[in-house]
């Protein structure tokens, strides 16, 4: 390896660990200078979707599959949270984490039906989930509340509202660095080097000796289980569930735009992502209220993404960038056989 | 890597295949023989990609038998039959286009990942100055050195090649050919489809001709050579 290059690797280096000190830093002081209580839940809603988002890419980012039914997911482990507290009477927290497991276990199923179809039946598939779980989830009103909704306790009923947001985001935060550890890990190891195959070429992958189907299903589970933590979480912060929004495609939909945009192949793409449509969907909210034209925003914005930057916007900006810093070195060209002569002495 | 030479190989019997009306498959009934270069040749359609495809459960026959060293390894997926030891490349070759080179071999590593494995079979098949390039930046012919060389880190006892000679430069045909010998001299078996019969010829110390799903006829190329079923099928006499 040259100089030159061992250079690069390290200022790399710098800029990474620069990056995640800058990062961490902004996430732990933003309660404190948050102007008031609103900006703070608008911001726990953001951290919210930053983690439904790198959840949801164990499976888009890793595998390829594009589900769409990854708000289903989250709205299995909000109202298993909630039924485990209001009819089991479990504490809060311990029926966060029995919910997750339920939800990871329920995973099992699903991801041996659905991890069958592949391309745009899977996103169908992944639809379908969403549809049968909103019906029964509305029928069921005996031990959902149906549509009048399933009010959730809140666990620290002493608090006063800023206060509770103020919790809430600082353990919406720390589940988010536990989400994007867990995706790195995967992201260097043997088993994300064979999911990743599986993106690129799942025949190939398994003629190479990969088993495909167990390896798309344990990520699926992984993935469900991390999305069902992120449901419950805000089925105790938010305190109501309501099926219609629980169980919507549109949640679902978000949470893939926000992927797409920041850049699926990305530790850091989703959240990015999280954070410009989380707040785009806030300011459409407050500034246009009940209209749907943050449907059609977010509808645009998906087209211009897809159109343009098909990888996301990191890659997009830090291949510009790449151009200006560095000018593209000699392109790659068909070996002679004098070259291959020389490769092979 | 060597292995212990096995007694047999890959055999099948009655391997039949159907899609829709068209009979692809016809009980074949073959058996390759192991340590050597086997060739697998015939006209166009007369079933050859098929039959490795129902081999390395790709497809799954609709009658018949496929043994690997007296196994049955009928139906089973195919990383099963990639981890019993056969080893396989597309016809249209086929790597993990937005992986690096060196992560394309990785992929294919059994337990560990062993860099420097990799390495050795990127400098072995001639691309380990471009280990860190995304394979779909690669030239076609780098590409199909790049999945050798991913087949041959799966640590295959047997290695089928479906055309590696197709689209290739007459120079790069000589270094893949050159590479069969060294590693069939290692104790590797091969199964190569080949449509080029200046390389079969000078390469298969076996060859089986296919036609119309079956086997012709089979012996060494000099007996193929002028096998006059073999003249009639490629003619169409």
């Amino acid at each position: 390896m040259g100089r030159t290059t061992t250079r690069r690797l390290l200022v790399a280096r710098v800029a990474r660990a620069v990056g995640l000190l800058a990062l961490a830093f902004v996430i732990l002081w933003f309660p404190a200078a948050a102007p008031n209580p609103y900006i703070l839940s608008a911001a726990v809603m953001v951290l919210n979707y930053a983690v439904l988002a790198t959840s949801w890419n164990f499976v888009g980012g890793f595998t390829g599959y594009i589900s769409l039914g990854h708000g289903a997911l989250a709205g299995l482990g909000g109202y298993a949270t909630g039924l485990l507290i209001t009819k089991a009477g479990f504490s809060s927290f311990v029926a966060l984490a029995t919910a997750a497991l339920v939800v990871a276990a329920l995973a099992v199923p699903l991801g041996f039906a659905a991890l069958r179809a592949r391309g745009a039946s899977f996103v169908i598939v992944s639809i379908a989930l969403v549809l049968i779980l909103l019906l029964v989830f509305q029928g069921w009103a005996s031990l959902t509340g149906g549509s009048r909704g399933l009010v959730v306790p809140r666990p620290f009923p002493d608090l006063l509202r800023p206060e509770h947001h103020e919790v809430f985001y600082f353990l919406f935060a720390a589940l988010l660095g536990l989400v994007l550890l867990s995706w790195w890990l995967v992201d260097r190891s043997r088993f994300g080097l064979g999911l990743k195959a599986i993106r690129e070429d799942e025949d190939k992958a398994e003629s190479l000796g990969i088993p495909t189907f167990a390896y798309k299903l344990v990520v699926f589970v992984v993935s469900a289980l991390f999305t069902a933590l992120a449901g419950g979480l805000y089925a105790l912060w938010f305190g109501d569930l309501d099926p219609v929004f629980q169980f919507s495609i549109l949640s679902g939909s978000y949470v893939v735009l926000m992927s797409l945009l920041g850049g699926v192949r990305h530790l850091f793409g989703p959240l990015l992502g999280a954070v410009v449509v989380g707040v785009a969907l806030e300011y459409f909210k407050v500034a246009y209220g009940d209209t749907p034209l943050h449907l059609v925003a977010s509808g645009l914005l998906l087209g211009v993404v897809v159109m343009f930057m098909p990888d996301g916007v990191i890659p997009t900006v830090a291949g510009l960038a790449r151009r200006f810093l560095h000018p593209p070195e000699a392109s790659i060209r068909e070996v002679s056989a004098a070259e291959l002569e020389e490769a092979r002495r | 890597m060597s292995h212990a030479r096995p007694v047999r190989s890959v055999e099948t019997v009655d391997l039949t295949k159907a899609f829709g009306g068209v009979l692809a498959l016809d009980h074949a009934t073959v058996s390759f023989r192991p340590g050597k270069v086997n060739a697998l040749i015939g006209p166009n359609g007369s079933g050859k990609t098929t039959y490795l495809n129902c081999i390395t459960g790709m497809i799954k026959p609709d009658s018949g038998r496929v043994t690997y060293r007296g196994r049955d390894i009928t139906g089973r997926p195919p990383h099963r039959i990639a981890r019993a030891g056969l080893g396989r490349t597309f016809q249209l070759c086929r790597v993990f286009g937005r992986m690096t080179v060196l992560d394309n071999v990785l992929a294919a590593a059994r337990g560990r990942p062993d860099v420097e494995r990799a390495r050795q079979w990127l400098r072995r098949v001639g691309i380990d100055h471009v280990e860190q390039v995304e394979a779909r930046n690669l030239s076609y012919g780098q590409q199909k050195l790049l999945e050798l060389a991913g087949v041959l880190m799966s640590d295959p006892e047997t290695v089928l090649l479906d055309e590696p000679a197709g689209g290739v430069n007459p120079a790069l045909i000589e270094r893949i050919a050159d590479l069969v010998r060294e590693l069939n001299a290692e104790g590797k078996t091969f199964i190569i489809v080949e449509h080029n019969m200046d390389l079969v010829m000078s390469l298969s110390d076996h060859v089986v001709v296919f036609d119309r799903g079956r086997p012709i006829a089979e012996g060494p190329p000099d007996v193929i050579r002028s096998d006059e079923r073999v003249l009639g099928a490629y003619l169409g006499v």
